[in-house]
């Protein structure tokens, strides 16, 4: 009885065994597909009176006085080999104060900062900066000048 | 002057990116711009400005003539 028994449970096992054994390898998994290229483009325009190390501005502002310098970081995603970003600055009236541009080759997020100040003080107003991204309009922010 | 029309001649600017710039720079020809004047803002230097012109004969056939909105190859410095 006993003998018998042990022989079932060793025959058992070895079928148990077989069927491990004769069971497939699970598939390998696919190939990690690299991810699609996202397109530069633009994703915020903020002002604010400093940038850090990654010109990105930890105060956003829209009020600013005479003295102050204005920062506008234009935050970016996506890639691209050569792109210009250009900010042009204009007054109330649609007066130019400034423009800039800036060419980049971002592989990913990145900030760009413009900045313009006026050693004899800015008048009071009202004050707009439009971002371009490659000529195209990416992105505007209207702020103000208080004495 | 007007008092709504100031004068913002003394407004300096600039910019900068944490995004590396290209291998070859482009730049837009803006209104009142000219070879030696971008090349003084690009390369400190208004005597650079051939380097811009040599660059783009393909688009400049006269390097007195440039006109707003030009996008030009501005190789490195």
């Amino acid at each position: 009885m006993i003998a018998h028994a042990r022989q079932r449970s060793v025959m058992v096992a070895a079928l148990a065994g077989a069927a491990i054994a004769c069971k497939k390898a699970p598939p390998p998994p696919p190939p990690a597909v690299p991810p699609a290229a996202v397109p530069l483009s633009v994703s915020s325009v903020t002002l604010g009176k400093a940038v850090g190390a990654d010109r990105s501005i930890a105060q956003p502002l829209s009020t600013f006085g005479p003295k102050d310098t204005i920062y506008a970081s234009v935050a970016t995603v996506g890639s691209a080999s050569s792109g210009e970003i250009a900010a042009v600055w204009t007054f109330q009236t649609g007066q130019v104060v400034h423009a800039d541009t800036q060419a980049i080759a971002p592989t990913g997020p990145a900030n760009t900062e413009f900045h313009i100040s006026k050693p004899s003080g800015w008048p009071a107003g009202k004050y707009k900066v439009s971002i371009s991204l490659n000529g195209a309009p990416a992105g505007e922010q209207d702020f103000e000048v208080h004495r | 002057m007007k008092p709504d029309n100031p004068d913002f001649s003394d407004v300096q600017g600039g910019s900068s990116s944490s995004a590396p710039p290209p291998a070859t720079q482009t730049y837009t020809v803006k209104a009142g711009d000219s070879l030696s004047k971008i090349a003084k803002q690009l390369y400190g230097d208004a005597n650079a400005w051939r380097k811009i012109y040599q660059a783009n004969t393909d688009k400049i056939k006269n390097p007195d003539l440039i006109h707003p909105g030009q996008v030009l190859t501005i190789p490195p410095a």
